[in-house]
């Protein structure tokens, strides 16, 4: 990483930097600006529930749409190929519709106000505590993570200094949700994600116009790389080892597809209390919809950027040779994680540089407020009002609200610097989703549709499956290849193919323990599932009449959609 | 009611969108247009193509349409 911060690939012309201060004048406006119309708990930490769908939606797709994850998976991009494209479109699109069509009626109509808060509902205070807990502190600590992050990216970039990019960032985000809670987060959510595609939208645009098209593109990186299997999405997932990144279909579409994408989408709290903002059940069911149809153009800005600087070439050779950060020296001076800021560098010039700054900036802040709001509301529902204080005034919890998001915030500098300090760290802390999301998806799947599914059942799966997922974790460390062959089934199996094997394994023993337990305890009265469980709910009407205001109608829509791109890029 | 800010708000979210993407435009537009017809490209790839006119231009485009559709309007709040 020192190496890292010797050199900064650009400077900002003056038309950069004026660019820079219109958005953080615009998102701070915001603040004060909604401050006046958040008063109520309902307003501070589910924005009144009054977003319609598209509000909700595009929040719902931008809070996840960080610059962390931008750099990175354009990075992957160049490293794999467009295999990278599997999570977004095999790793969320179906997770998104599922979560829109059968999920959201019983998140929407039980009235919870986090996802911690429906296991309360169904399965009790210890399913709460454990999910609660966990989540707090890893929001939190993603956070830091986020904000570290951006501050190297600017150091990397522009040569700015640290401790000046952690500050202005956590100072600005943490004004903006103090004012405004949820409702200032997701506004800027949604100028967030329209400043990225402005700011971003143009590289692959003039990148293809470079590369001569999409067909030309394809031959380039064949040559460049040696190997055609880079464009593609499937024909070359037979095999862990006939495609870059050691990957097998299986666990593409079962750990991938159904358990990290299931899990993620549709019980990471972050993104799903965008979803319950919204002002009714049919807008409540449209929104991850919505989010669903935009986030299969977001490889177009991401791992086409990453394909477009694999494939350039000049005198018949690789414009670029970026490598691994740990191999980063005077002769390859730059990594993958760098594809975004090169490829924005070689189009752009003074003004349109100061955009995509901005979008990478925009970015980075919309991960930070994602996590910090979602922290401050699962902290003052889930562990403050539920274990310390039941019988507060909603002031006092608005309060609450308020300065879990300022102490949320501190705690978010001190892990930046902790990361600064200690870069490996970063990468445990980006494994700690990985524990919790794949047994969080087993508990409130059963939850939601199997009725027989006990408390005692709901808390010790989800604590199996959670201790599984760590202890493979340590295994596969400790154990190298021979474990990462042993949890994926093959000794050609790449490290990207732990985390999905991982998550799977995880998942079933949530769902084998969840069962067992749940066969030996007794379960609730079904009258104490009404509104919770699938079979015991009449889910009410939401409102649709002509064809074209229902939300599965348009999820049919994009399902179809998405199957003519993976055809296409088969 | 303004979308998305709170009810009695007169602004909707979809202003806040247009008004900095059409700042944006009335930035980059002039800022393109100088560097075009006063041959001040900057050494980029494509440069020929004047990508800042013309992403100024898509700018104030989109960011007109929103902030005059979405102009904050006494009546809006009179609604409710």
């Amino acid at each position: 990483m020192s190496a890292l911060l010797t050199a900064q690939l650009t400077h900002l012309a003056p038309i950069d930097v004026l660019i820079l201060v219109l958005y953080y004048l615009l998102v701070i406006f915001v603040g004060f600006y909604v401050k006046r119309a958040t008063n109520t708990s309902e307003e501070f930490f589910l924005a009144g529930r009054e977003m319609t769908a598209w509000i909700a939606g595009l929040s719902f797709v931008s809070a996840n749409l960080g610059s962390l994850e931008l750099m990175g998976w354009a990075g992957s991009a160049y490293q794999y190929g467009i295999l990278a494209a599997h999570w977004y479109w095999i790793g969320a699109i179906p997770a998104m519709l599922f979560l829109g069509i059968v999920m959201m009626p019983f998140y929407y109509i039980s009235k919870t106000h986090s996802v911690p808060g429906y296991l309360q509902l169904r399965f009790g205070e210890e399913a709460r505590a454990l999910s609660a807990i966990s989540f707090g502190l890893m929001t939190i600590l993603m956070s830091g993570v986020n904000m570290f992050a951006m501050a190297l990216v600017m150091k990397v970039i522009l040569g700015w200094n640290i401790n000046f990019s952690i500050w202005i960032g956590a100072v600005t985000v943490t004004v903006y949700v103090m004012l405004g809670g949820l409702r200032s987060a997701i506004i800027n959510e949604v100028v967030q994600f329209v400043l990225i595609w402005a700011g971003a939208a143009l590289v692959p645009i003039l990148g293809l116009i470079e590369a001569g098209g999409w067909t030309n593109l394809k031959a380039q990186i064949a040559r460049n790389v040696g190997d055609p299997s880079y464009t593609h999405l499937w024909s070359t997932l037979g095999h862990f080892r006939s495609n870059p990144m050691g990957v097998h279909w299986t666990g593409i579409i079962f750990g991938l597809g159904f358990v990290v994408g299931f899990g993620y989408w549709t019980t990471d709290f972050l993104v799903v209390q965008r979803v319950l903002s919204a002002h009714n059940l049919r807008a409540a069911k449209m929104a991850p919809v919505i989010g669903a149809a935009f986030k299969m153009a977001v490889p177009f800005i991401v791992i086409l950027p990453g394909l477009i600087c694999l494939g350039l070439t000049s005198h018949g050779h690789p414009v670029y040779h970026l490598v691994g950060q740990n191999a980063v020296d005077a002769a390859h001076p730059y990594s993958y994680n760098e594809v975004l800021p090169l490829m924005l560098i070689r189009y752009c010039g003074p003004g349109l540089l100061g955009l995509g700054i901005t979008a990478l900036v925009a970015g980075f802040m919309s991960g930070m407020d994602g996590n910090i709001s979602a922290f401050s509301t699962v902290w003052t529902y889930d562990i403050y009002k539920a274990f310390m204080n039941k019988h507060a005034t909603d002031r006092h919890y608005v309060l609450m609200g308020r300065c879990s998001t300022l102490v949320g915030m501190v705690i978010s500098v001190a892990t930046a610097y902790l990361v600064a300090d200690a870069a490996s760290i970063m990468d445990y802390v980006q494994a700690l989703f990985s524990f919790f999301i794949a047994p969080l998806f087993g508990s409130v799947i059963l939850g939601m549709l199997w009725k027989r599914a006990t408390s005692a059942g709901g808390f010790w799966g989800l604590l199996a499956g959670t201790v599984s997922s760590i202890s493979m974790f340590i295994y596969t460390r400790l154990g190298g290849e021979r474990a990462l062959a042993h949890i994926a089934f093959s000794s050609d199996a790449q490290p990207m193919a732990e985390t999905l094997y991982r998550a799977l394994w995880s998942w079933l023993i949530c769902v084998i323990v969840t069962i067992l337990v749940s066969l030996m305890t007794t379960p609730k009265p079904e009258a104490e599932l009404v509104g919770l469980v699938y079979g015991a709910t009449e889910i009410p009407d939401d409102g649709a009449t002509a064809l074209w205001h229902k939300p599965i109608f348009w999820a049919v829509i994009v399902i179809v959609v998405f199957f003519i791109l993976n055809l296409i890029f088969f | 009611m303004a979308e998305g800010t709170g009810r009695g708000e007169m602004i909707s979210i979809w202003f806040f969108v247009g008004a900095l993407t059409l700042a944006y435009g009335l930035v980059l537009l002039p800022y393109g247009a100088w560097e075009w017809f006063g041959h001040h490209e900057p050494h980029t790839v494509l440069n020929n193509l004047h990508p800042t006119f013309w992403w100024g231009l898509l700018l104030t485009l989109f960011g007109t349409i929103y902030t005059t559709r979405y102009w904050p309007r006494r009546e809006d709040i009179d609604k409710i």
